[in-house]
């Protein structure tokens, strides 16, 4: 530090740890668990299926060393397989359309219609059906959207069914009301953190300067809110990309997603098959994070409630 | 009317801004409807005399929580999972606050690919992080599938919360209440026993009890590094393929009433914390970094 940037306390006292080698291995020595962990029970995983993706199985199972992209050429060579993905990404987007437009509506309400305390005690609220079993959730939606569910019990009683209806579980309306059931939540969250730093005189200003109530959401307010409903996308849209448990508990046999798929393989032992798909999910999930990186706001989804 | 009005409460109001306000209010009920209904049905159901947590209705009885009692599996089952959820909140706390310390005052060379490393494994599918485990396990390194490799897989979705949650506090911290308590003599080690820890830790807190409800309800990688034994989620799978019967959703009520106990507890604890600490309201007005 030299003397003409003496800034009182702004400046930081010079540390005698931070020169030489061993003195910056002791300095990223607390790094080194965390990293070994990632490293070791992550990254390396991640490269040993990669090796078996570039595998082969012979007629009798048995995994082969071959060396090629052939498992990857064969995916997007099987018509039945991309419709799948096709399909998946579908779900995602609708459930994540879906989420965004009942959060934003709640994360109004919470911000703008009540006071801060009980917006606080409602997200609370929100976020406690999260602390029991997820399987059971989902398990308790075929007893609501089964055949003989709680559902058609009561449109059947309101008489605007005169049969019980099939089409809402063990197909893809099963899956969507389901996957919006789960992922709803963290989009309430992230929506309401940004919701609640927005100051509202804003909109009031420009109905001042002539704009239509509506007008001033969609231009003054939409716009300040875009990274809080980015993030709240990423959080809703990646996760579905691997959801398998709730596809084979309320998707039936027309219901099920990419992840179903790779678990197939792998029941199936076609370990290299199963593994080529997943690394392209995994591929495509990191690219998603890397182009929208400023918006991974882990903290605001899970340390806010 | 009066002169001391603000201009802005006299603003002429949308003829909608009674329909906008039932319309959210009626959203909001519908949510409330949406989110609790799986959960009021898997709690009455554990009431229900019915064999099978489904209509029609039977009749109230306690049946259940006493077929839960002594159902040996279940217990153990149970038992495996809090030791799990406990060891791997405490271990994922421990190793992902150092490693957060160093991710925000280290000299990383990419942070910010570090960061997105950390991220990948919470966005990752959890299918994906346990197949590839598995798949490490059992062909590359051939360990034993045990309630260890369990340990060593959910670590891996953990630690990161961690990380990631401890980093954004310690990234907002004053560092000037460092250099004050430095100037007014206190060593490092005391400085961040006594004046870092005790600011960062509603961050740490926040971290183990999310590591914990993970942990706690963890079914995918459970599932796939999972030996012979069996934790509450994997017992709780295996019954819905062959028909569950009422005492799992005893037991699914038993765990919400002691998650929410424990939140209960904890909010009480950091809320006494926070009332000793002065000079937060101080703290909260400056802007995070």
């Amino acid at each position: 530090m030299t003397a003409e940037v003496v800034g009182g306390v702004d400046v930081a006292p010079p540390t005698v740890a931070s020169r030489g080698r061993t003195a910056r291995l002791r300095e990223l020595a607390p790094f080194l668990p965390a990293g070994l962990l990632l490293g070791v029970l992550f990254f390396v995983p991640l490269a040993v299926m990669f090796i078996f993706s570039l595998w082969t199985t012979n007629a009798n199972l048995d995994i082969v060393p071959t060396w090629n992209l052939d498992n990857y050429a064969q995916f997007f060579q099987t018509g039945a397989y991309v419709r799948t993905l096709a399909k998946t990404v579908a779900m995602g987007a609708a459930v994540t359309t879906i989420c965004l437009l009942f959060s934003l509506a709640v994360a109004y309400f919470l911000a703008r219609y009540i006071s801060r305390r009980w917006a606080r005690v409602a997200l609370l609220v929100i976020i406690v059906p999260f602390w029991s079993s997820y399987l059971l959730r989902v398990y308790s939606w075929q007893a609501i959207l089964g055949e003989k569910g709680a559902l058609n019990q009561v449109l059947l009683s309101l008489g605007l069914i005169s049969e019980p209806s099939r089409l809402f579980v063990y197909n893809d309306i099963g899956t969507f009301i389901v996957l919006t059931y789960v992922y709803l939540p963290f989009a309430i969250l992230v929506l309401y953190a940004s919701l609640e730093r927005f100051d509202y005189t804003q909109l009031t200003a420009a109905q001042d300067l002539g704009a239509s109530p509506s007008r001033a959401f969609r231009y003054i307010l939409l716009p300040q809110i875009r990274p809080g409903l980015i993030t709240a996308a990423i959080f809703v849209f990646i996760p579905i990309l691997g959801e398998f448990l709730t596809p084979s508990m309320v998707g039936g046999a027309s219901g099920l997603l990419i992840a179903n798929l790779i678990q197939t393989f792998f029941k199936n032992a076609l370990v290299p098959q199963g593994a080529a798909l997943g690394l392209l999910i995994v591929a495509f999930v990191t690219v998603l994070l890397i182009i929208f990186r400023k918006y991974l706001r882990v903290e605001d989804v899970y340390a806010r409630g | 009317m009066a002169k001391n009005v603000d201009p802005l409460e006299t603003m002429p109001v949308s003829r909608y801004a009674g329909l906008t306000r039932w319309g959210l209010r009626l959203i909001f009920a519908f949510l409330m409807l949406f989110l609790y209904l799986p959960i009021v049905f898997m709690v009455a159901f554990s009431f229900d005399a019915s064999q099978t947590p489904s209509f029609p209705i039977q009749g109230p009885t306690l049946h259940w929580y006493d077929v839960m009692i002594n159902n040996r599996q279940l217990l153990s089952a149970v038992g495996n999972t809090i030791s799990v959820s406990l060891i791997v909140a405490v271990l994922a706390t421990i190793i992902g606050t150092m490693a957060a310390f160093v991710l925000v005052r280290g000299r990383l060379r990419y942070p910010n690919g570090v960061r997105i490393a950390f991220t990948m494994p919470i966005m990752v599918p959890g299918v994906l992080i346990g197949i590839s485990l598995l798949i490490f396990f059992s062909r590359a390194v051939h360990a034993n599938l045990s309630l260890m490799t369990v340990i060593a897989g959910q670590l891996v979705v953990t630690v990161p919360f961690v990380v990631l949650i401890v980093a954004s506090r310690l990234q907002s911290f004053d560092r000037k209440l460092e250099w004050a308590a430095a100037d007014l003599g206190a060593s490092p080690r005391r400085t961040l026993r006594h004046v870092v820890l005790p600011l960062i830790a509603p961050a740490i807190l926040a971290g183990a009890l999310i590591c914990i409800t993970l942990s706690i309800d963890e079914f995918v990688i459970t599932w796939f590094t999972v030996g012979n034994q069996l934790t509450l989620p994997t017992y709780i799978y295996t019954k819905i393929k062959f028909g569950v019967t009422p005492e799992v959703n005893a037991v699914a009520t038993v765990m919400l009433v002691a998650t929410l106990l424990i939140f209960g507890i904890a909010s009480v604890v950091l809320g006494r914390g926070r009332r000793r600490l002065p000079g937060r309201r101080r703290r909260a007005a400056i802007p995070p970094a």
